[in-house]
C-alpha cells in the first residue's frame, strides 16, 4: 500500500505544479498590486509596492520561491514574512491558521451529523421504498434542500434563536459572531451547524437512498433474508458495510471544503473562519492570501484523493492498491 | 450588554503552526493536524488581566463598524476610513476637529479646530519671502501609552522631535509613501529631503532620519516651528488629520513593520494586547489610565441641548471605560444586534432605511421614536460623477462643438431618476464638483451655468449643433464602470436615458483595478467614478481639475485649462475670505461650462443610536468621538 500511496504522490507533484504555474499566473494577469492600491495610488507607491512583495521579480523566480514556502510549510515567519496585503502587520500563514478552528467548529460537527443522519434517513427510505415511511422523509429532505439557504439563516437569526432564547430566559443562541471555546460552541455555532444540516441533508440523503435502494436489490441481501437476519442488521451490518464505497467518496469529497469553510455561513453569522477570510481577501484584493488560499485548498484536494482511494481499500477486500 | 471576551485560540493555532514547522519533530499525520487544530479551537479562554472584571462596574459600549473593519492601525500606513477610525482612538494630532461644532462652509481650518496635542492653537507668520512660519507649542501632559517598548514600560512626554520623527517617516519609502501626499509641496527642504532619502535607499543605504530639514525648526523640547514654502491653507486642516499622528521612534524601533498591530500612541484608549484586535471580527480598546486632563467641550451648537449633548461639559475624558468595536461585512447582522440593543448605535442600511424611516418625509418611525431610539443625518463630502476623459478624440477637448456634445451628454441624463431608483431619493444633486457643506457650493446646489438634465429639446439642438443630430454620425461611447454593487442596473439607466437623445453607449464593466488602469492610461472615453474629500476645503475637490494633477494624478478627466490652472494656484495659497471663494465658484462654474463630467451628487449617512448611549453626535469628517460616548446602563433592554 506505501508504495501505491508513494506512486500517488509522485504522480500529483507535477499536476500540482500545474496547478500552482496556472493560479499564480492568472493572478498576475491584471496589475494585482494597482488593484490593491485603487484609485488614489501614484506610480510610485505602485512600484514600491510591487518590490516590497518581490512581484518586480521574473515570473519564475517568483513560482519557485512559493513553492519553496509550500514545500516548507512557510507562508510568513520572523526571518522570512509573507505578509497580507491588507493586515500588513500579519503573516499569511497567521491569518490561515487562526481561521481553521472557526472553520472546523462549524463544518466537522456539521459533516458529522449531516452524514449519520443522511445515511440512517437514506438506508430507511430504501428499505421502506415507495411506502409512507420513505415518501414522508423523502418530503422534508427535499423541502429542506429546497428552500434558500438565506432563507435558513434569515428566520433562523430572527425567529428560530429569539423562540428558543425567549424560552431559556437567556442568550443561548447569538445571531452572528464567534468566540473560541468549548464553552462558546452552543452560543456561536449550533445554529450555522443545524442549518447546514437541514440545508445539506436533502442532498446526501437522497443521494445513499439511492445507493441502499441499489443494494437492497442484491443477492446478498436476499441470502441474509434468507438466513433469517433481521431488518436491523440487514441494514446496518450489510448494507452499509457493501454500501461504503460511495459513502466514503461522497465524505470524502467534502474533506477539503472542511477547511476551506462555507463561505455563506461564515459571511452571514461573521464567523472568521477560512470562507470568511477568503471572501474577505477576494473583496480586498489581498493577492497574498489568495494566493496561499488556492494553494493549500488544491494541496487538500489531491491529498484527499490519494486518502480515498487508500480508503477504498481498506473498507473493500476487493478493491487492490497496484 | 453582550460582552464579548476574547480568547487566544488563533494565537494557539499559530502555535501549532510554528511547532509543525520546527525541526526535529515527528511529522503528523492529517488525523493530528486536524486534531490539533482542534485543540486550538478550544483552548480554554484565559482570563487576560486587562480583561479581568474589576469590583466596580465599567462603562462599556459596542459599537459597529460596516464593513471587515480597520486594516494597519500605523498613521504612516493607514489609508481607509476604517484605518482613520481606529487610529484616532489610539493617535493623536496637534489639532483636532471640535465636536459639537458643525459650521456650513468652514471659513478656514481655525474655526473648526482646537489643540489636541498643542497647549494653544498655532501662530502663524507670513515672511517677507513668501514664506509662512508656523509656531507650536506642545502640551507638556501629553504621554505615549505605557510600553515596553520605553525604559522601564512607562510612556514618556511627547516632544517636538517626535512631531518631526513622525512626519518625516511619511517620506520613507519603507512605508511606500501612502500617506506622503498630506505633507507635499508644503514644507521647506522636505520634498528635497524625500528625494534625497529615496536615492540613497535605492543605493542600499539606510533611511537617514536625522538628516536636517530646513523646514523643521525645533526651539525646545515643548516647542517647533515649521515652515511652509507658502501659506499652503490646506496645512491647518492637514494638522487633525490621521495621517499627521504623532507616533514614538522607539515603538516603530521595536515593533518595525509591525507597528500597524501594536498602536502606541498618546491618544484616550489602548489596545490592551494583541488578541484585543482580532482583524476582520473585532477590536477592543480600553481606556487610556495615563491620559492627560481634556474635558467634554461646552461649546456646542443651539440642537445639541434637545440631545443632552450640552450637559457633560467639562467632565474628564474618555468616558468610557471599554469600547468593543465589531466589524460587520453582512448588514443584516449588524442591524439584528442594533434591534437588540446590543449596538449603540449603527448606520442605517439603505435596505433598512423605509423600516425605520417614513421615506417621504425622513423622520423616524414611532415605533422606533418609541423605544427611544435617535436618529441623526451626517451629510457626507461627496461628489459623485460620470466623468470625461478630455483628451478623447471624440469627447474630449475644449473646442464649442466638442463641449456641446458633452454638455448635450449632461443635459439628457436625470440624476433626479437614478437617484430616486438607486439611493431611495436620499442623494443630493447638485451642480459642479464642490460638495454640500463646502465654500463654493452653490446656492440650493444650483450654480448659475448648469448642464444639468433632463433637458432633451436642448440637448438635441446641441448635439445637433455639435455635429450630430440626432445622434447620426456619432460613434458608439463606451462608458466605464466598475463591477459590483448596482452598476450594471445604473448601466441600463444611463444607456436609456442617452438613447433619448441617439447617443448609444457600449458599458464596460471592468474590475476596479482595470478601471483605475485604463483612466491611468487615459483609455476611457466616459467612467463612473465618486470622490470623498479629504478635508473640508473645496481646495481638494478642486485639485481633480488642476492640469499638473492629470492621469495617472487624481486629474482623471485630464482636465487642461491653463485659466483654470493659474486660479488653483492662487487659491492654494490664498487666506479664506469672500475673494477666494469667488475664485473657487469661477473654477467650478469653469469646470461645468466645459461639462468635465455628468453630476453632481452627494451622499446622506442616516445613524440611529439607542437610548442607553448618551453623548453620541456622529461624523465622518473626524473620528476621534468615541471619548465623549457615555453609556446609560439602566437605560438597557434587560
Amino acid at each position: 500500500m506505501w508504495t501505491y500511496v508513494l506512486r500517488r504522490l509522485l504522480y500529483a507533484i507535477p499536476v500540482y505544479l500545474g496547478i500552482i504555474f496556472i493560479v499564480m499566473a492568472a493572478l498576475r494577469i491584471n496589475d494585482p498590486v494597482a488593484a490593491y492600491l485603487g484609485k488614489n495610488a501614484t506610480a510610485e507607491t505602485v512600484e514600491l509596492k510591487r518590490r516590497s512583495m518581490g512581484l518586480d521579480r521574473p515570473f519564475l523566480v517568483q513560482y519557485a520561491d512559493f513553492l519553496r514556502r509550500i514545500a516548507t510549510l512557510d507562508f510568513g515567519s520572523a526571518d522570512r514574512p509573507y505578509r497580507s496585503w491588507q493586515y500588513e502587520s500579519d503573516d499569511v500563514g497567521k491569518k490561515l491558521a487562526g481561521a481553521i478552528g472557526p472553520t472546523v467548529a462549524v463544518t466537522v460537527p456539521t459533516l458529522v451529523l449531516t452524514s449519520l443522519i443522511a445515511i440512517t434517513v437514506g438506508m430507511i427510505s430504501a428499505f421502506y421504498r415507495g411506502r409512507w415511511p420513505d415518501r414522508l422523509l423523502m418530503f422534508f429532505v427535499v423541502l429542506g434542500m429546497s428552500i434558500s439557504v438565506v432563507v435558513f439563516i434569515v428566520v433562523g437569526q430572527s425567529l428560530f434563536r429569539g423562540w428558543i432564547n425567549a424560552l431559556a430566559g437567556s442568550e443561548v443562541l447569538a445571531s452572528n459572531g464567534y468566540e473560541p471555546g468549548p464553552g462558546n460552541w452552543v452560543t456561536y455555532c449550533a445554529l450555522p451547524v443545524l442549518i447546514g444540516v437541514v440545508v445539506g441533508m436533502g442532498y446526501d440523503a437522497r443521494f445513499y437512498r439511492a445507493v441502499f435502494v441499489e443494494e437492497t436489490g442484491r443477492d446478498y441481501v436476499t441470502t441474509a433474508r434468507a438466513k433469517g437476519a433481521g431488518r436491523a442488521r440487514i441494514m446496518f451490518v450489510h448494507m452499509l458495510k457493501n454500501a461504503m464505497i460511495p459513502v466514503i467518496t461522497r465524505i470524502m469529497i467534502t474533506v477539503p471544503f472542511l477547511v476551506t469553510g462555507s463561505i455563506v455561513m461564515e459571511y452571514q453569522f461573521r464567523i472568521p473562519g477560512m470562507g470568511k477570510l477568503l471572501i474577505d481577501a477576494l473583496g480586498n484584493k489581498d493577492f497574498p492570501i489568495i494566493q496561499a488560499f488556492t494553494a493549500v485548498f488544491a494541496l487538500l484536494f489531491i491529498v484527499t484523493n490519494i486518502l480515498t482511494d487508500v480508503l477504498y481499500a481498506l473498507v473493500d477486500p476487493r478493491v487492490r492498491l497496484a | 450588554m453582550h460582552q464579548v471576551p476574547l480568547s487566544s485560540g488563533g494565537v494557539a493555532a499559530g502555535r501549532f503552526i510554528s511547532w509543525y514547522r520546527s525541526p526535529g519533530r515527528a511529522r503528523p499525520g492529517v488525523l493530528a493536524a486536524v486534531a490539533a487544530a482542534i485543540a486550538a479551537l478550544v483552548l480554554p479562554v484565559g482570563a487576560s488581566p486587562a480583561l479581568a472584571q474589576p469590583a466596580t462596574p465599567q462603562k462599556v459600549a459596542r459599537i459597529p463598524i460596516r464593513t471587515d473593519g480597520p486594516k494597519n492601525l500605523d498613521p504612516a500606513k493607514g489609508s481607509t476610513t476604517y484605518d482613520n477610525f481606529a487610529i484616532s482612538q489610539v493617535y493623536e494630532t496637534l489639532l483636532q476637529i471640535k465636536y459639537l461644532k458643525r459650521v456650513d462652509r468652514p471659513k478656514d481650518y481655525a474655526e473648526l479646530s482646537e489643540p489636541l496635542l498643542l497647549a494653544e492653537m498655532p501662530k502663524v507668520e507670513d515672511r517677507p519671502d513668501g514664506t509662512q512660519v508656523w509656531s507650536f507649542t506642545l502640551r507638556p501632559d501629553a504621554r505615549f501609552h505605557d510600553d515596553p517598548c520605553f525604559p522601564g514600560g512607562k510612556g514618556r512626554t511627547v516632544t517636538s522631535e517626535d512631531v518631526f520623527y513622525s512626519w518625516r517617516r511619511l517620506a520613507d519609502p519603507a512605508y511606500e509613501y501612502e500617506n506622503y501626499w498630506v505633507l507635499a509641496d508644503t514644507i521647506v527642504g522636505l520634498d528635497e529631503y524625500k528625494a534625497a532619502q529615496a536615492e540613497r535607499v535605492a543605493k542600499g543605504q539606510k533611511f537617514d532620519y536625522a538628516a536636517p530639514i530646513e523646514g523643521f525648526r525645533a526651539v525646545s523640547e515643548r516647542q517647533f516651528q515649521v515652515v511652509l514654502k507658502r501659506p499652503v491653507v490646506r496645512f491647518g486642516w492637514v494638522l487633525s488629520m490621521f495621517q499627521t499622528s504623532i507616533v514614538a521612534r522607539e515603538a516603530v524601533e521595536r515593533y518595525g513593520d509591525t507597528l500597524g498591530k501594536h498602536p502606541v500612541g498618546t491618544g484616550p484608549f489602548i489596545l490592551a494586547e494583541e488578541s484585543d484586535w482580532v482583524p476582520g471580527q473585532q477590536m477592543i480598546l480600553h481606556r487610556n489610565p495615563n491620559y492627560y486632563d481634556q474635558r467634554y467641550p461646552a461649546e456646542h451648537m443651539p440642537e445639541d441641548a434637545a440631545l443632552g449633548l450640552d450637559k457633560p461639559a467639562g467632565q474628564r475624558l474618555p468616558i468610557l471605560d471599554r469600547i468593543e468595536i465589531t466589524f460587520y461585512v453582512p448588514d443584516p447582522a449588524m442591524w439584528q444586534d442594533f434591534m437588540d440593543g446590543k449596538l449603540g448605535f449603527v448606520q442605517v442600511p439603505a435596505e433598512y432605511f423605509e423600516q425605520a424611516y417614513i421615506k417621504r418625509t425622513q423622520k423616524l418611525r414611532d415605533e422606533f421614536a418609541r423605544r427611544g431610539i435617535v436618529a441623526q443625518a451626517v451629510p457626507l463630502l461627496d461628489f459623485i460623477f460620470i466623468g470625461f476623459n478630455m483628451e478623447d478624440k471624440v469627447l474630449g477637448g475644449y473646442a464649442p462643438e466638442r463641449i456641446k456634445l458633452r454638455q448635450a451628454i449632461c443635459l439628457a441624463m436625470d440624476l433626479q431618476e437614478i437617484n430616486d431608483a438607486f439611493y431611495n431619493g436620499l442623494n443630493t444633486i447638485y451642480d459642479g464638483p464642490i460638495p454640500p457643506g463646502l465654500d463654493g457650493y452653490p446656492p440650493d446646489g444650483e450654480a448659475p451655468v448648469s448642464n444639468r438634465g433632463p433637458d432633451l429639446a436642448r440637448a438635441k439642438r446641441l448635439l445637433a449643433e455639435a455635429g450630430f443630430p440626432d445622434g447620426k454620425g456619432l460613434p458608439e461611447i463606451t462608458l466605464y464602470s466598475s463591477k459590483g454593487g448596482n452598476n450594471a442596473e445604473q448601466m441600463q439607466m444611463f444607456i436609456r436615458q442617452l438613447a433619448r437623445i441617439g447617443v448609444r453607449i457600449n458599458p464596460r464593466f471592468v474590475d476596479f483595478s482595470e478601471l483605475i488602469e485604463a483612466t491611468n492610461n487615459k483609455r476611457t472615453q466616459m467612467f463612473t467614478f465618486a470622490w470623498g474629500t479629504d478635508y473640508p476645503d473645496a481646495e481638494n475637490n478642486l485639485a481633480m481639475f488642476y492640469g499638473p494633477n492629470a492621469a495617472p494624478g487624481a486629474n482623471h478627466f485630464n482636465y487642461n485649462r491653463p485659466e483654470f490652472d493659474e486660479i488653483y494656484r492662487r487659491i492654494l495659497v490664498m487666506k479664506p475670505g469672500p475673494e477666494r471663494t469667488a475664485l473657487m465658484e469661477q473654477l467650478r462654474d469653469m469646470t461645468i461650462r466645459d461639462a468635465a463630467y455628468v453630476g453632481s451628487m452627494g451622499r446622506t449617512r442616516y445613524y440611529l443610536s439607542n437610548p442607553w448611549l448618551k453623548n453620541f453626535k456622529p461624523s465622518e469628517d473626524f473620528y476621534n468621538w468615541l471619548k465623549y460616548l457615555d453609556v446609560d446602563d439602566s437605560r438597557r433592554a434587560r
